[in-house]
């Protein structure tokens, strides 16, 4: 290789490292949550293929719901428009907490998380998507974060981000294909270590996404 | 069980791995009968389509007995004998429902990673990363197939296993790249590449009314055998002008179609090559793409251009201009093995396509490796080492 290819190829690293460098720049600042009054702000959608009565229904199957939540959290109805959702955070030492619902309207939540790790609260609306492709479920999601996060910009990986996105793709396959895919433990010639640090992987693509 | 595992970049072996187990109501477990190597299991043993982790089983393109069915399984009955598309798909999303099955929206439980190198996820595919939802592979006893009655296919009576096991993968991608080509008879069409796929796609656009068949490879054997199975005419890429023999055999138009079945890791003569190759292992570009350009500056004005080899990052020097000027169309994808593995049974059993050539290497699954590196360095004639577990 001459020195001029070199040069020229170790200019092209230089200029797309930059490059890549600013994009994800510019994403991560992109990628802030919006901050209101104390609250951090996220608002996420999804778009699940069926009309909104059926994904309406899911909400208020008890027996699906149940089934969706099996393992992670319990659903206690208090009366017409109110329910109580106990939730452990398996990935977080079985951390609990509970949450209020209320239904507000015909396709209108909102929740708030009365004892928790983090002070949280949401509201979800369903809108029909263009084209007849179904109902797009549109959450928002505000939370308060501790001052020691935030100094070390802890925020930046905003969980509860990641958590509502992971819930959302959830509830859109219960709804769409009536189970979420799951290839943990399936086979393969690893050894106990080895599937272990996989599994570190798995979760690293297995929650949020589109950052 | 005994399965084919990957162990590092270019490193296979055979390992002792637990059984498959039915984890949700849809899943069907499936006895292995047959199940082939393919071309973008090079890409991934080689490093280039990224997140393989060691230990992953190998294997998407096959066929087998059904042992076991969830409780929610309705299509099928254990004894069945199947075909099992590669592409996993939920059947219930907009995507499921308009046929697009490598696009399910449900199917890769590990989306982040294509989420962020491509926007959105694709499928997941079985035996093909974990970038592709880390799904245990055919090339072993058993395997778990999600969502069973949308992705396995009784097989009709009479079809050799070695024949059938290609309706998984191979016939399909064939099919989809011909069926992007939009033909209504009388077409040119041009294929680089001479491998299974290339070679289904040849015979699939015959059926779908092209009067000339042009293979692009330098294999003399993959041609020959071309030639004679299919009936194609042949260039040899590293003995003549690709875009001259095309522009004569045409008479100055260009074919009318150009189908790529090449993928990520083209060959080819010359300085362009080398270039590619230094660029592509110092990953300053993840994909060589010398075919997908050949087949652009040689398509006829307003022709279309069909992608089916496997790509999955950046290249450069991607003659933009040309495609634009030239106001081509550029069709591209994974294949939606679902929407086409009936109608490719129906032909198999009507002897419409007969894909049992490509099997020729039947090798027992111990022989995994040894499979991969005559199928890599098309050694002894192989197009496709077919592994019997
Ligand atoms: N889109 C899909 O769903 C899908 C499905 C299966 C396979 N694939 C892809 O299709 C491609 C082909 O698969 P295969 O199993 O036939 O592989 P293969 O390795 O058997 O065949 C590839 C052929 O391309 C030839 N080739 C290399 N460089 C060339 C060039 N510059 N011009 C012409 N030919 C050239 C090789 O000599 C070889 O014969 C791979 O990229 C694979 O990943 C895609
Ligand atoms: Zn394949
Ligand atoms: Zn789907």
């Amino acid at each position: 290789m001459t020195n001029g290819t070199r040069w020229a190829l170790l200019g092209v690293t230089a200029a797309t490292a930059v490059g890549v460098g600013r994009t994800v720049a510019r994403r991560r600042h992109r990628h802030q949550p919006e901050r209101q009054n104390g609250w951090y702000v996220v608002r996420r959608g999804v778009t699940v293929d069926r009309p909104r009565d059926a994904v309406i229904g899911f909400w208020t199957d008890r027996e699906r719901l149940d089934q969706a939540l099996v393992g992670w959290a319990v659903l206690e109805q208090l009366d017409d428009q109110r329910w109580r959702c106990v939730a452990r955070d398996p990935s977080d030492g079985g951390t609990e907490w509970r949450a209020e619902i209320t239904v507000d309207g015909p396709g209108t939540l909102r929740w708030r998380v009365e004892d928790g790790p983090v002070p949280q609260e949401g509201r979800v609306e369903l809108a029909d998507a263009p084209q007849g492709r179904g109902t797009e479920i549109r959450a928002e999601l505000r939370y308060r974060s501790g001052p020691l996060r935030r100094a070390f910009g802890l925020v930046t990986s905003h969980e509860p981000d990641l958590a509502l996105r992971d819930t959302l793709r959830r509830v859109k396959a219960l709804i769409e294909c009536g189970q979420v895919i799951d290839t943990r433990r399936d086979p393969s010639g690893r050894s106990p270590a080895q599937e272990k640090a996989t599994d570190k992987v798995r979760e690293k693509l297995m929650t949020g996404g589109r950052a | 069980m005994r399965a084919l595992c990957w162990e590092g970049v270019g490193k296979l072996a055979v390992r002792d791995v637990p059984e498959p187990q039915v984890r949700a109501d849809g899943d069907i477990i499936v006895r292995v009968r047959a199940s082939s190597v393919c071309g973008s299991d090079l890409h991934l043993i080689n490093g280039y389509l990224p997140a393989m982790r060691e230990g992953d089983i190998l294997g998407h393109e096959f066929m087998g007995e059904v042992v076991e069915t969830g409780p929610g399984v309705r299509r099928h009955r254990v004894g069945d004998r199947v075909v099992v598309g590669s592409v996993v798909a939920c059947g219930g999303c907009w995507y499921c429902r308009t046929e697009q099955y490598s696009l399910c929206d449900n199917s890769n439980p590990q989306p982040v990673f294509t989420e962020k190198l491509w926007g959105h996820s694709p499928a997941g595919i079985l035996g093909y990363s974990h970038a592709a939802g880390g799904y245990s592979g055919s090339h072993a006893e058993y395997i778990r197939v999600p969502f069973g009655d949308v992705g396995a296919f009784p097989v009709p009576d009479g079809v050799p296993d070695d024949s059938v096991v290609f309706a998984s993968d191979a016939m399909p991608t064939g099919w989809m790249a011909a069926d992007f080509c939009g033909l209504t008879g009388g077409e040119v069409v041009a294929v680089w590449g001479a491998g299974g796929v290339g070679q289904m796609a040849a015979r699939s656009a015959q059926l779908l009314g092209a009067e000339r068949v042009i293979m692009i490879d330098r294999f003399p054997d993959r041609l020959a055998t071309a030639a004679d199975r299919v009936g194609v005419e042949t260039i040899n890429y590293a003995e003549t002008d690709v875009l001259e023999a095309l522009r004569e055999l045409t008479a100055g138009r260009g074919p009318d179609a150009c189908i790529e079945a090449v993928g990520m890791e083209s060959h080819d003569v010359g300085a362009a090559y080398g270039y590619d190759r230094v660029k592509q292992s110092a990953r300053l570009q993840t994909d060589r793409p010398t075919s997908v350009r050949q087949a652009i500056m040689a398509c006829r004005k307003g022709g279309t251009v069909s992608i089916v080899g496997v790509y999955a990052g950046l290249i450069d020097k991607f003659p933009l201009g040309a495609a634009m000027n030239k106001a081509l169309v550029l069709r591209m994808g994974q294949m939606h093995a679902q929407r086409y593995i009936p109608m490719l049974l129906d032909r198999l059993a009507a002897g419409e396509i007969d894909p049992g050539y490509l099997a020729t290497h039947p090798l027992p699954l111990e022989q995994g490796a040894e499979g991969y590196e005559l199928f890599e360095k098309k050694q002894d004639g192989c197009l496709r080492s077919v592994l019997h577990p």
